[in-house]
């Protein structure tokens, strides 16, 4: 094709240079933000001012810090569950579903101890914190373990089970704290009990932020340096790549798949373990459990926009976290409508699919005269 | 116990033409797993197209119009750019789950429109969804159109090579299957549950999916499919009409939902396949490019 004496060629790519793809992911979220400025001019929102608005609340107001940081935690956490099975090419959007089953988990832990029944139970913090983590890792990841078991042994789409998991899982949560569930707040509120306070998570204090900051971090570099340096992150990256060439080469496809599984709905877990367990001010799964739900889908495209890389989803995260807090405190103060945040999930994941071709085509732009000089000096 | 009856068939419709829309797709070889975010856009847009005009025949275009340019889209995306199909199915889901939260939630509540004339106790739907099955199962099987469809989904360059345009074939069924899809979304806002709610197809649209995978690409087993899941959604909404007391009704709820991924399951086995064979299109989810 030829523009204007300019020539445009597309070239299938073979390999993507780490910095061109991270070229294309910002431009990618740039033209997402772009784009979704229309929805602030549709409402009537000078979009420069919302911008402004949304990136000054979200990282320089002080409130809206702490809740960008918490929300970062909990979208590294969906991340890593999106990403580990997705470097092994496979789909996991059960992320929703995983983490209400590590809160769950992290509260069966304290209702099992007795934990139910006053504020004040004496329990002891060092026993009953690390189980409620552990819970939640392990309630996650069996939760995960099905999907990854079902496409291991008889290849049934990923896809379609993570997903229906996603919906058992929310009414399984519904069971628990509603109606005479065994988790239902005394005062009958439709809510889970209030952990007691011998559960509280350790916070960073000048920050806001519970341990699972550290904790996300630690498992983000973890996982890189599985991926990079060791032997099963090879297979895991060799079977994304290739499952039949991996299989050939000996490499177990059953294995991988629980594998990636278990370890994505494990991070899950530990993503509801951080909202409903450990954040300031929570403690107790809220009636509204589904909004945290639909917010681990931001998962799926910080994963896609970080390109699997459990390092670089940590700022890909640090931003949608900011700007989903930024989101719903621009729909308060210029009385926008509901689903703010969701609008801006929309519209930044439909750009991206479509950046997903310059990830795989090289665009050049050659003038035509330029090329026909250098055909006739050959 | 009729009315039980009645929105069986109904939520059964629902099923039916979205996943023939779905499975017409996958016949010419394109996988669009985003039918649920299709399906949201021609509920939310139907509904406030009908609400706003007062008019069924404005909301159902709408629907069916939004669909197909959502088959527009993904074509563009995964036949045209050749991106991943199953990336592109995801972004229409959730572009569609995202924005119609937002763009519903001043609507949220119940349409307060005359309900649709029915005939013979049912809802006109239902005899658009058998005829549609009718129409498809004969297309497909019986007529040189069919034939040149599943060659595409097969072996695109056999296809090429006898004279068929792959590209236009698979653009119109995508285009075709997103229609489907936005009408049977018009159909759930309109007439089977016309009370807007944000994400409030609830994984029918999954649910179509895997009813696709489940008919073997077959549209009369994807109708009698269709039927048992609209009959087990209903049963799950009213237990105590079939079994009460057996379980608690937030359980309830989880039974279509597990029994979707007993049935992919089931025939996922080698018993199952052995019986059967593969129908599964061979060129599914690769994209085509002439060489």
């Amino acid at each position: 094709m030829s523009v204007a004496g300019y020539r445009i060629r597309l070239r299938r790519r073979t390999t993507l240079p780490g910095w061109e793809a991270a070229l294309i992911s910002i431009l990618a979220v740039v033209v997402g933000l772009v784009l979704f400025s229309l929805i602030f001019v549709l409402a009537g929102v000078d979009p420069v001012a919302a911008y402004k608005n949304i990136f000054s609340y979200a990282y320089t107001n002080k409130y809206g810090l702490t809740l960008t940081l918490n929300r970062f935690v909990f979208l590294a956490f969906a991340t890593l569950a999106f990403i580990v099975p997705y470097r092994a090419g496979l789909w996991n959007i059960g992320m929703t579903g995983q983490l209400y089953m590590g809160t769950l988990a992290a509260y069966a832990v304290v209702y099992a101890m007795g934990g139910k029944t006053s504020p004040k139970v004496p329990l002891n913090p060092y026993v009953v914190i690390p189980l409620m983590v552990m819970a939640a890792a392990a309630g996650g990841g069996l939760m995960g373990a099905i999907p990854g078991f079902l496409k291991g042994k008889l290849n049934v789409n990923e896809i379609v089970t993570t997903m229906m998991l996603n919906f058992v899982a929310f009414w399984w949560v519904a069971q628990m704290i509603k109606e005479g569930g065994p988790f239902m707040n005394p005062q009958g509120r439709g809510e889970s009990f209030v952990l007691p306070y011998a559960a509280y998570a350790p916070v960073i204090t000048s920050l806001g932020v519970p341990f699972t900051l550290i904790l996300a971090l630690v498992l983000a570099i973890g996982l890189d340096f599985v991926f990079a340096r060791t032997k099963i992150g090879y297979q895991i990256r060799a079977f994304g790549r290739n499952p039949l060439a991996a299989r050939y080469a000996g490499i177990d496809p059953f294995r991988i798949a629980v594998l990636v599984f278990v370890v994505g709905g494990a991070m899950a877990g530990l993503a509801g373990y951080h909202y409903f367990a450990a954040v300031p001010g929570v403690y107790k799964i809220a009636r509204n459990y589904s909004y945290f739900g639909d917010l681990a889908f931001y998962g799926i495209i910080c994963g896609l926009i970080s390109q699997g890389s459990a390092i670089a989803a940590l700022p890909v995260a640090l931003l949608f976290g900011g700007l989903s807090v930024g989101g719903r405190f621009m729909q308060g103060k210029f009385h926008m409508k509901f689903g703010v945040d969701y609008a801006l999930l929309g519209v930044l994941m439909i750009t991206l699919v479509a950046f997903q071709f310059f990830y795989r085509y090289e665009v050049t732009l050659e003038k035509e005269e330029e090329s026909l000089h250098v055909a006739v000096h050959r | 116990m009729w009315q039980f009856i009645v929105r069986s068939l109904e939520a059964a419709t629902i099923f039916t033409l979205a996943g023939q829309g779905e499975l017409v797709d996958q016949r010419a070889g394109v996988l669009n797993v985003g039918i649920e975010g299709v399906m949201l856009f021609g509920a939310t847009l139907g509904f406030i197209a009908a609400k706003e005009t007062g008019s069924y025949l404005v909301g159902f275009t709408v629907a069916i119009l939004i669909g197909a340019l959502l088959g527009l889209l993904h074509g563009f995306f995964s036949i045209t750019l050749g991106v991943d199909q199953v990336v592109s199915g995801m972004g229409i889901w959730i572009a569609g789950f995202g924005l119609t939260t937002y763009i519903g939630s001043a609507y949220t509540g119940p349409l307060n429109m005359e309900r649709l004339p029915t005939i013979g106790g049912l809802s006109i739907f239902v005899y658009i969804a058998i005829a549609v099955t009718v129409i498809l199962w004969f297309v497909l099987f019986r007529t040189s159109l069919g034939l040149a469809i599943r060659s595409v989904g097969e072996n695109p360059s056999v296809a090429e090579v006898s004279g068929i345009n792959v590209q236009r074939v698979r653009y119109a069924c995508t285009i075709f299957g997103s229609a489907m899809a936005g009408f049977a979304g018009g159909v759930y806002a309109l007439s089977y549950n016309p009370v807007w709610n944000y994400n409030f197809i609830m994984g029918w649209g999954f649910i179509a999916l895997a009813l696709v995978f489940f008919s073997m690409w077959n549209p009369l087993f994807l109708f009698g499919g269709a039927v048992l899941f609209g009959l087990l959604w209903q049963i799950s909404l009213n237990p105590q009409l079939v079994l009460p007391g057996l379980m608690s009704r937030y359980m309830w709820r989880t039974v279509p939902f597990l029994v979707t991924i007993l049935v992919l399951v089931l025939i996922s086995t080698e018993w199952f396949r052995t019986r059967w064979g593969a129908a599964k299109p061979e060129a599914l989810g690769t994209p085509y490019f002439k060489e």
